[in-house]
């Protein structure tokens, strides 16, 4: 056990602050709020963000455990961890749309044949922006239970039904969408992965607004939609085994972001008390230093979950992340408001800081229930960590 | 940041594992309820690791959790604070913070041949147990596996000695994550109990594990396991590198393990019903030591506290 990395890693980190130094956007510097975004009709990946997404591909540091031609440079999963917190700590985002590079290029290099397989570049370097059609009106925590029908005939397959909850559905060009082929199997065995262009007649797509009043995800309804078989990805039937893949892709490398961002907001509670001359509040004080305990407690769970991955045991601290950092944050917020008091439902900016711990507080309940709500996590935590019976 | 055991910690941990199961079951912590002088046949192997006190914290906070989790009766845990305040490795020991109301006990203190007296100034005098004898008063707690005791200072005349003050900061935020290791310790084997008697007991013709209310809840205390396990080892690595973050994140550790204590404590002894309410049922063994542990060298809320001024009052 030490605290310190190796040279060769230092020297990783130098080589990527000098390449921040020279490349970040000034919108990235600028930009992030850990409270959120207040505006209104804000671009949802702006132009910037999506020539930083590019930059950072051609440089090797979109995915850097991954080799060059797939935005990388084959650096080892100790460095890919320093290139992680060092965005953290910079707060700067990697790209402004994560279904593509996090997701659907994983699950297409490891189950799609070599025309998909050849897709991912292009995904992880932001070229095709994608969104996963997962959730349905009668499948959220039960996806296995998601009824969009894909019937096979010949060549194509013909898909009826709707998706809900589609973020980024509206700018993307292909979905990775998940339908039913085989309805008599068991629920979990009949459900296939298919590739559907966004723009394939039949589709028609109705935003949905966020709680804060932002557009954000939208509904997804599909009417005969054409779809060729070639864009079937793995087996027939066999779709299950990639949705799994893809949210184990989704969670392994989030903990530091989101621990970061746990972290910063406590930073933020902790100038906010300051500032509103709350520091000397003894409830106030205590109740920060407990959110700064969690915050590093968690991250330091999350560092010995990464020792025992790096050396390619089973890391259980990771399940836990997802579940208690979106917890934390939700309960930092409800703090923020604490503190600020009487203001913290006003929305009129003529009032400092009224509004924003509110806002963030909102933001921060899609956290507990995207990507798989923390009663389904502490299911999982209860029958594939420790063992309990299913109920 | 490597959370890595190296080969030879490894060892030490298995090594600690199998000691205290084998010669600190639950009926060794029960018998010394009635008879405090059975801890012997326990010290006659734990005393050969008291080199451990002044060796890198990372490996005696490895050993510490597995007294913790046996709730080991005995100087271990004392004369490990001891021989990394002292230096002295040949003598058993206990330390003595004067007109400290947060640390108002000597631990084991007569079972043990030094006594390290600290002074609010953080000054130091050590004497024989022997000399001070009759200004000793044993007290009684709730936890019968640790004894404690009064020391009246009062008119002591001793000749005492300024610590170097980062010395002493180093061995504070050291005997904080010492004491934390066993705490946390404590609290994984009330939730072993209570995850083993999850899968066990059976009611309404299924196991109780089953019930995703008692599932929740064990998601829960092994989150917060889980948390103070991390963060004691994290701590204990700031002690041996010195680190910027070493004091903050000690009293982390203190706290996340008196936190985690307290809610597994709470939920083992509410999943075990009322079998855990009885006598003859061990969990109260652990219930105790798991207890009386957050009150030794500062109160989850002080250290909170500590926190906080390391938050807002530091620059």
């Amino acid at each position: 056990m030490q605290l310190a990395w190796g040279p060769e890693d230092e020297a990783f980190r130098a080589d990527l602050i000098a390449f921040l130094d020279e490349h970040t956007p000034p919108e990235v510097l600028g930009g992030f709020d850990f409270s959120g975004d207040l505006g209104d009709d804000v671009e949802l990946v702006p132009q910037w963000s999506r020539d930083w997404q590019a930059t950072l591909f051609d440089h090797g540091w979109m995915i850097p455990g991954y080799p060059p031609e797939l935005g990388g440079r084959n650096c080892t999963p100790v460095q890919t961890l320093i290139y992680l917190e060092t965005l953290s700590s910079r707060r700067i985002p990697r790209s402004g749309h994560f279904p593509g590079y996090a997701i659907v290029a994983p699950s297409l290099l490891e189950f799609g044949n070599d025309e998909q397989r050849a897709m991912a570049p292009s995904a992880i370097r932001g070229d095709t922006i994608w969104c996963i059609g997962m959730s349905e009106p009668n499948a959220g925590s039960d996806l296995a239970g998601l009824q969009t029908r894909a019937e096979l005939f010949d060549d194509h397959f013909v898909v009826n039904g709707q998706k809900v909850w589609t973020s980024y559905v509206t700018i993307a060009q292909k979905c990775f969408c998940y339908v039913r082929t085989d309805p008599t199997l068991p629920k979990h065995k009949g459900i296939s992965l298919l590739i559907i262009d966004v723009d394939t007649p039949g589709i028609d797509i109705r935003p949905l607004r966020h709680i804060n009043g932002q557009a954000g995800f939208a509904e997804v309804f599909f009417t005969d939609v054409i779809v060729p078989r070639e864009n079937l990805v793995g087996e027939l039937n066999g779709g299950w085994a990639i949705t799994q893949g893809s949210l184990a892709h989704e969670r392994a490398g989030l903990w530091v972001e989101s621990v970061g961002r746990l972290e910063q907001t406590v930073q933020g509670l902790v100038e906010l008390a300051q500032k509103l001359g709350r520091a000397d509040d003894p409830i106030i004080r205590r109740k920060i230093a407990q959110f700064h305990e969690l915050a590093s407690s968690l991250r330091a769970m999350g560092y010995k979950g990464f020792s025992s991955f790096a050396q390619g045991s089973s890391a259980p601290e990771h399940s836990y992340m997802k579940m208690a950092t979106s917890e934390a944050g939700k309960a930092a917020y409800e703090l923020g408001m604490e503190i600020v008091g009487p203001l913290a439902a006003v929305t009129d900016d003529t009032f400092a800081d009224s509004g924003r711990w509110s806002h963030g507080f909102f933001m921060s309940f899609a956290n507990t229930i995207a990507g798989g709500s923390s009663e389904i996590q502490r299911n999982i935590i209860a029958q594939r960590i420790l063992g309990l019976p299913r109920s | 940041m490597d959370f890595s055991l190296t080969d030879d910690q490894q060892l030490l941990r298995d090594t600690a594992t199998k000691l205290v199961e084998r010669e600190c079951p639950p009926s060794l912590v029960r018998e010394h309820m009635e008879d405090p002088s059975v801890y012997a046949s326990l010290w006659e192997h734990l005393s050969d690791f008291v080199p451990l006190g002044a060796g890198p914290a990372t490996d005696l906070c490895l050993f510490l959790e597995q007294t913790g989790y046996a709730a080991a009766p005995g100087p271990f845990l004392a004369t490990a604070l001891y021989t990394s305040l002292t230096g002295d490795d040949e003598h058993t020991g206990t330390v003595a913070f004067l007109d400290d109301p947060m640390n108002p006990f000597v631990l084991e203190a007569d079972r043990v041949e030094r006594i390290a007296m600290i002074t609010p100034d953080a000054s130091v005098a050590t004497v024989d147990t022997a000399s001070v004898e009759d200004r000793l008063r044993f007290v009684s707690t709730i936890d019968y596996s640790r004894r404690v005791f009064h020391l009246s200072a009062a008119e002591l005349d001793l000749d005492f000695t300024p610590l170097d003050p980062d010395a002493f900061a180093a061995w504070t935020d050291r005997t904080n994550v010492s004491v934390a290791a066993e705490t946390t310790g404590t609290a994984r084997r009330i939730f072993d109990m209570s995850l083993e008697y999850a899968k066990e007991r059976k009611q309404f013709d299924r196991p109780i594990g089953s019930f995703q209310a008692i599932q929740h809840k064990l998601a829960d205390m092994s989150l917060a396991l889980q948390r103070a396990t991390a963060a004691v080892q994290y701590a204990a690595m700031t002690c041996d590198a010195a680190a910027g973050d070493r004091t903050i994140a000690c009293h982390s550790a203190k706290a996340a393990a008196g936190e985690a204590a307290r809610r597994i404590l709470k939920d083992g002894a509410q999943i075990h019903g009322g079998i855990g309410y009885t006598w003859e049922h061990d969990l109260h063994l652990y219930l105790r030591r798991a207890t009386a542990d957050e009150d030794l060298l500062g109160t989850t809320s002080w250290h909170l506290d500590r926190i906080a001024s390391l938050l807002f009052d530091v620059a």
